[in-house]
């Protein structure tokens, strides 16, 4: 026998916030060349794990071990120094500075007190072009799409040349296009002899990249799989702790055939063109596209956080214009940004008032806020779509990513509205809160009467969940079908065409 | 559709030139540079001896001590901080730098490069308070502030200390072909710290840690090791100042610093260094305490009374403040 030393080994590692216990007594291993995946359903601790391991968190009780030697963390300088690196999973990049500078921050190349900034910039280039061609190194960082600056944060990782390579949930904001060139990326990494922890809720990928696979429930280890046995139904077993329910939403005629929601030629210079499409009453409606393909602008266009140049919006039969999102959500139109941390959450405030702030209105006493029906509805939504908190007045940032994801959906889903327009809503969410997120949606839908809009980079997800689904493509429509004959080769084509 | 047949037809001349002109307009400093030709020109027709040699000296003396002072609260601002002190800890560097050089025996050549490490004392003192503790920066320095402003009185219950002897009087009132030497002081220093800003990795650790410092100490930068030297350099660009100062009125006054604060901060917002950290420039404020200094020459020359001069700058802020506004929206 000779199996390899690990490069890296958690030993028994714990971690509280609090009363909170996020991480159980985990250990887990990583040999040279390997990736290992790390799957949990939202709230499992795999963020809190890699915090770990990168020296952000302080471990409350284990040991961690560098090519079998105790190493101790304060800072993720000194992780960095043992060769970890981590891309995280919240985009956490300078805005002000370039491309290139972000990605050789702190590690300038040049003599010892003058930068060489050719040197530097040529380097950080390099970087660039492995993960991806298309990004322009002198451009600043604010100007960049959620994508790309994802991108940037990868190419970040990798420049530090460490030998432990941490993802956290890297494709969560990527399109098909830009996940399967970080696929052939991590490949060629591994086949280095450099390691990586890959963390995911796309199971697909999970199952190709990986050459291991830990499963966390509830902050405790739950066992560890090798990619052939891994199937779909297992691993959504084990994440969750019971068999996974059904997939898709029933197929279903919709009851009414009103018009809700009617664009004609909506056009803006530079985003999108002579878009047209209508919404009924009760539908849902998936948009389906590349990066690019002009969804999220042609939403803030009709919530009137743009202006349109051309084109007319109908809503109920007759004709609007927003001049602000305020006048947008008093007609009963609401959006729900893609960027959640930047555009949806008010870091400071709890859980409830993070939830409940823009239906205050519906709250208000004659004197006094009603904060505890307030609560009891928060508490009724948070129930459905299983979200996992520890009490709804601590703040926000101390929920998982997908947690908070959760709770900005619940809020505007304690509103009347007529039309909800989702971008990406499941981003970063596991593959079981995915089911009963779209289930709310759904009874939605059937008892409100409301109609929603879904944007989605995901086509599985549109598969599961929409009525008819809209395919976009550099900023036009290429097409409408029932779900009943759409299939993800067909919305592909459809878009190329 | 227009739009687009536009962009195709226009040839590729006029589109750099666009480019030359939407990038000096995204430059943090430009709105200051256009304010202040405005007002040369303006001050050049109206008065008849705004450019002369003697006036253009003062103007530029006027600028250079409130000028080091914000070169330092620069610093601070980039790194997301502020420093309410500084005008307090000009004043009690200057005191202190009086005293060793009277009292103390100090040779009068050591006594700038002294204070200024005495200064650097004093802002480090704020360092381990905000970057040690994670305290507030508004509220340590308004604290330091008043402490440092007590101890001045403390020491010269009132009183200035002079004389400083005409040896240590160069600096202050000396002159290099021509040119006031605390001029020439700031400017060298200004240059230095554009350098350090642009070619060292301290001077880029301070733009990503006010830019984000999160994204700072995952990029394993000692970001409190950072946020303690800009607090001290801010301290020692202060003391310079008061020393300075000192050596030109040959006295050390307790209330040498008192104006300095506000000046310094306004001469860095106007060069169009952000509140919120991570953006700003040394050219924009070395721009912005030109054009405070030239707005107060302005209207003693209009003969316009020094009440209204307040007036003016208040004035004026808030104009950079709307053109900054309108510049981001571009
Ligand atoms: N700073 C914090 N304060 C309090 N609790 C926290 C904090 N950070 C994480 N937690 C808690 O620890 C648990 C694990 O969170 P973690 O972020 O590791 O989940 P995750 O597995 O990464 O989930 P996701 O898939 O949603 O990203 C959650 O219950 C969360 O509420
Ligand atoms: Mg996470």
């Amino acid at each position: 026998m000779n199996t390899p030393a690990p490069v890296f080994e958690a030993r028994r590692v714990s971690k509280s916030f609090g009363p909170v216990s996020a991480l159980k007594d985990v250990s887990i291993t990583l040999f040279p060349g390997e990736v290992h995946s790390i799957i949990g359903e939202n709230g499992a601790g795999k963020s809190t794990l890699m915090n770990i391991i990168c020296g952000r968190f302080q471990p409350t009780e284990g040991q961690l071990f560098v090519d079998g030697k105790e190493v101790h963390f304060h800072l993720p300088k000194d992780a960095q120094a043992h060769g970890i690196a981590i891309a995280p999973q919240e985009i956490s990049l300078v805005p002000h500075l370039s491309v290139a500078e972000n990605i050789m921050l702190g590690a300038h190349c040049g003599p010892a007190l003058s930068i060489d900034w050719r040197k530097t910039r040529a380097e950080a280039t390099r970087h660039l072009h492995e993960v991806d061609n298309s990004i322009d190194p002198a451009a600043r960082v604010s100007s960049l799409s959620k994508a790309q600056q994802q991108l940037v944060q990868i190419a970040r990782a990798a420049a530090t040349e460490a030998r432990v390579l941490i993802f956290d949930e890297p494709t969560a904001t990527l399109t098909y296009r830009e996940e399967e060139t970080l696929m052939s990326y991590i490949e060629a990494l591994a086949r280095e002899g450099r390691s990586a922890f890959y963390i995911s809720h796309r199971l697909d990928e999970v199952r190709r990249l990986s050459h291991r696979i830990t499963v966390l429930r509830d902050g405790v280890h739950v066992g560890e799989l090798a990619p052939e046995e891994a199937s779909r139904e297992r691993m959504v077993t084990m994440m969750a702790g019971r068999p996974p329910k059904a997939g898709a939403q029933p197929l279903r005629d919709l009851p009414s055939t009103d018009t809700v929601l009617k664009v004609e030629g909506l056009t803006r210079a530079h985003e999108f063109r002579d878009l047209s499409f209508s919404l009924r009453k009760g539908e849902i409606l998936g948009v389906s596209g590349l990066v690019g393909s002009g969804r999220t602008e042609m939403a803030k266009c009709i919530f009137g956080a743009t202006r349109a140049d051309a084109g007319r919006i109908e809503l109920n039969g007759k004709p609007v214009s927003f001049r602000g999102p305020l006048e947008a959500i008093r007609a009963g139109v609401i959006y729900l940004p893609e960027e959640r941390k930047q555009e949806g959450i008010f870091p400071l405030l709890s859980i409830a008032e993070n939830t409940g702030l823009p239906t205050l209105d519906r709250f208000t006493g004659l004197l006094h806020l009603r904060n505890r029906d307030m609560m009891a509805e928060v508490e009724k939504l948070a129930g459905q779509m299983k979200a996992k908190f520890n009490s709804l007045r601590d703040p926000i940032t101390s929920l998982s990513g997908g947690n908070q994801q959760k709770f900005i959906i619940a809020r505007w889903l304690m509103r009347d509205a007529h039309v909800l327009i989702m971008d990406e809503p499941t981003r970063g969410i596991d593959v079981n809160a995915k089911f009963e997120i779209q289930s709310v949606l759904r009874k939605l839908t059937e008892e409100r009467g409301l109609s929603i809009i879904v944007i989605s980079s995901e086509m599985e997800e549109l598969l599961d969940v929409a009525d008819r689904i809209m395919v976009m493509h550099e900023g036009k429509v290429k097409g409408a079908i029932d779900r009943r004959e759409a299939s993800q080769e067909g919305l592909l084509q459809m878009a190329m065409s | 559709m227009a739009s687009a047949n536009t962009s195709e037809l226009s040839t590729p001349a006029p589109r750099r030139q666009a480019s030359l002109l939407s990038r000096f307009w995204a430059w943090e400093g430009s709105g200051v540079l256009v304010a202040l030709v405005a007002l040369t020109a303006a001050l050049t027709l109206a008065t008849d001896n705004f450019l002369s040699a003697y006036n253009v000296s003062v103007v530029l003396r006027q600028a250079a001590f409130v000028g080091l002072v914000a070169l330092g609260q620069t610093l601070v601002l980039l790194v997301g901080g502020i420093d309410l002190s500084v005008g307090a800890a000009a004043g009690l560097s200057s005191i202190v730098g009086a005293i060793a050089l009277t009292q103390w025996g100090i040779h009068p050549y050591l006594i700038i490069p002294f204070t200024m490490f005495f200064g650097f004392a004093l802002g480090a003192l704020n360092g381990v308070f905000v970057a040690g503790l994670r305290l507030n920066p508004f509220i340590v320095t308004l604290a330091t502030w008043e402490i440092f402003a007590g101890l001045t009185l403390v020491i010269t219950k009132g009183y200035p200390i002079r004389p400083l002897g005409d040896q240590f009087g160069i600096f202050g009132k000396g002159e290099i072909w021509g040119i006031p030497v605390p001029v020439i002081i700031f400017f060298a220093s200004a240059i230095f710290l554009i350098w350090m800003l642009r070619q060292t990795r301290f001077g880029r650790n301070i733009f990503a840690v006010g830019g984000n410092r999160d994204a700072a100490i995952l990029a394993g930068i000692r970001v409190r090791l950072v946020e303690f030297t800009a607090f001290g350099m801010a301290g020692m660009f202060a003391a310079l100042a008061g020393i300075l100062f000192a050596s030109r009125m040959d006295a050390g006054q307790p209330s040498v610093g008192e104006g300095w604060l506000m000046g310094a901060i306004t001469a860095a917002i106007l060069g169009g260094t952000s509140l919120r950290g991570g953006q700003g420039s040394i050219v924009g404020t070395v721009l912005g305490a030109l054009l405070l200094a030239v707005l107060g020459n302005g209207t003693v020359l209009l003969n316009v009374s020094g009440f209204w001069q307040r007036v003016i700058v208040g004035g004026v802020v808030l104009v950079a403040v709307l053109v900054d506004l309108l510049r981001r929206k571009d």
